[in-house]
C-alpha cells in the first residue's frame, strides 16, 4: 500500500493540457500502438506531466508563509515540534 | 540541480527581466544550461514527423557545439529558449560565459565533439521500478492520469530511451545509480532506496572518494554501539569493479539517514571528499534538507560530486594559470 503525500495539482491551464494529453495518446495508439504517431502523443504526455510538476514546485516556492519561515524558524507561526 | 550549484557557491536562479519560461539557471559561479533548448523541432513538428524528443533527429548538435565551444573559450552566445509551457521554440535570450557551465539534459554526451569538450559527466540512472514509482508520485495529482497512463507513457517512451539515452552512461566519468533497497525485503514502496555512486579511475583532477581503504573492498554498517539508526538503517560499500571496460571505484549507500549525528558520522569515514573544512558535506545537506533525496543516497552522491566538480574547477584554473609563469621563468 503506498502513502502518498498530498500534492497540489498544477495551475489550471497546464492541467488541462495534460489530461487532453493523455485522452489524445489514447487515441492515437488505438490505431496503431508501435506507431511514431502513438509513441509521439505519450512523448508529449510526458512533457506535459514534467511541466505540470515544475509548475506546482513554482508555486509552493511563491508561498509567504514557507518563504517566511524558512528564514524565521524560531517565531511562533514557523516553529514545529519533532520529538 | 540546486545542490549541486549550491556547492559551488550562491544559489542558481532563472535570469532576471527576461522570458519568464526561460530553462536557465545563473549564479555568481555557474550557469546551468538545459540542452531542450536545442530542440531542431518543438512540440508540433515533433508531433508531426512522429518523433519524441529523446530522437536525436528533434535536436541540434551542431549548434550545441558551436555555442558550448564558444562559452568555453569565453565568447557570449544568443541561445533559443524552448518554452516547455507553450512547446515552442522562443526568441533567443544572451548567455555570457561562466566560470563553471553545467550542460543538462536528455543528450549532454551523444554527439562525441560535444563529449569532448567536457570536463567532467555525470548520468544519472534510475532503475525501471523507482523511475516507476517516482512518476506515480509526480504524476498522481493530475486528475489526467491515472497509473495505467503513466505505465504507458513510461512504456512508449523506452525504444527511445534504451537507443538514445541509456548507450550515454558509458562515456560518463560519474555515474549514480538508483535502485530499490536491498534492505527490506519485498519492498514495493520504494521509498527506502539503494544508490551507487560509480567513478571511473584515471580522469584528470578527479579523485574518487573511498572508504576505509582505498582501492580495497569494504563492506560497512555504520549503526551498531556507538551509533544508533532506526529500521531499515544504513549500509555501505565500496570496491573496485569494471564498468563499461573501464576501471571505477563504486561507492554504495543503501537506507537512509534518520538524524544529523548519522551523517557526520558517515562522513568522516569517507576519504576524499574533496571538502575544505571537516563536516562540510553534513552541513551542505542539512542546508538543503527540503529538497529531495536529503536522507539518501541521492542527496549525499549528489553533494560528493558537487564537491568533486568544485575541486577540478580549481584545479584547472590553477594549472591555467600556473602555465604563462612557467613560459615567462624560461
Amino acid at each position: 500500500m503506498q502513502v502518498m503525500k498530498p500534492v497540489r495539482a498544477a495551475p489550471d491551464s497546464i492541467s488541462e493540457k495534460v489530461e487532453k494529453s493523455v485522452k489524445e495518446a489514447q487515441e492515437a495508439c488505438s490505431d496503431d500502438p508501435a506507431s511514431g504517431e502513438c509513441v509521439a502523443a505519450w512523448d508529449e504526455v510526458e512533457e506535459l506531466s514534467a511541466a505540470a510538476s515544475h509548475a506546482r514546485d513554482k508555486k509552493k516556492d511563491n508561498d509567504p508563509l514557507e518563504n517566511y519561515c524558512k528564514e524565521n524558524p524560531e517565531t511562533d507561526e514557523c516553529r514545529t515540534y519533532d520529538n | 540541480m540546486r545542490r549541486l550549484t549550491s556547492v559551488f557557491g550562491g544559489a542558481a536562479e532563472p535570469p532576471k527581466g527576461g522570458n519568464p519560461d526561460s530553462n536557465t539557471l545563473i549564479s555568481d559561479m555557474t550557469t546551468v544550461i538545459c540542452l531542450d533548448d536545442y530542440h531542431s523541432l518543438d512540440r508540433t513538428g515533433r508531433k508531426e514527423k512522429g518523433v519524441t524528443a529523446l530522437d536525436p533527429r528533434a535536436n541540434d548538435f551542431d549548434l550545441m557545439y558551436e555555442q558550448v565551444k564558444a562559452l568555453k573559450s569565453g565568447i557570449a552566445v544568443d541561445k533559443p529558449i524552448y518554452n516547455h509551457v507553450s512547446g515552442l521554440l522562443d526568441p533567443p535570450e544572451l548567455i555570457k560565459p561562466p566560470k563553471i557551465l553545467v550542460i543538462e539534459g536528455l543528450h549532454p554526451m551523444f554527439d562525441e565533439r560535444v563529449r569532448d569538450l567536457l570536463d567532467f559527466s555525470i548520468y544519472l540512472d534510475i532503475s525501471n521500478e523507482v523511475k516507476f514509482a517516482w512518476k506515480i508520485q509526480r504524476d498522481m495529482a493530475e486528475r489526467g492520469h491515472s497509473l495505467e497512463s503513466i505505465k504507458a507513457s513510461i512504456e512508449a517512451r523506452k525504444p527511445d530511451f534504451d537507443a538514445f539515452i541509456d548507450p550515454q552512461k558509458q562515456y560518463a566519468d560519474a555515474v549514480i545509480e538508483v535502485l530499490p533497497t536491498q534492505l527490506i525485503p519485498d519492498d514495493n514502496e520504494g521509498k527506502v532506496l539503494r544508490v551507487r555512486l560509480i567513478m571511473k579511475e584515471g580522469v584528470e583532477h578527479f579523485s574518487p572518494v573511498y572508504l576505509f581503504d582505498e582501492g580495497s573492498t569494504v563492506s560497512w554498517i555504520p549503526c551498531g554501539r556507538k551509533l544508533t539508526c532506526s529500521y531499515p538503517g544504513i549500509k555501505f560499500s565500496y570496491g573496485p569493479d569494471t564498468y563499461f571496460g573501464h576501471e571505477v571505484s563504486v561507492l554504495e549507500m543503501d537506507g537512509q539517514f534518520d538524524r544529523l549525528d548519522e551523517l557526520i558520522y558517515v562522513e568522516s569515514h569517507l576519504s576524499n571528499l574533496s571538502t575544505k573544512f571537516y563536516g562540510e558535506v553534513t552541513q551542505q545537506m542539512l542546508k538543503h534538507a527540503d529538497f529531495p533525496g536529503s536522507n539518501n543516497g541521492t542527496g549525499l552522491f549528489q553533494t560528493i560530486v558537487g564537491l568533486k566538480i568544485r575541486d577540478l574547477y580549481e584545479q584547472i584554473t590553477a594549472s591555467k594559470t600556473a602555465a604563462p609563469l612557467q613560459a615567462t621563468k624560461a
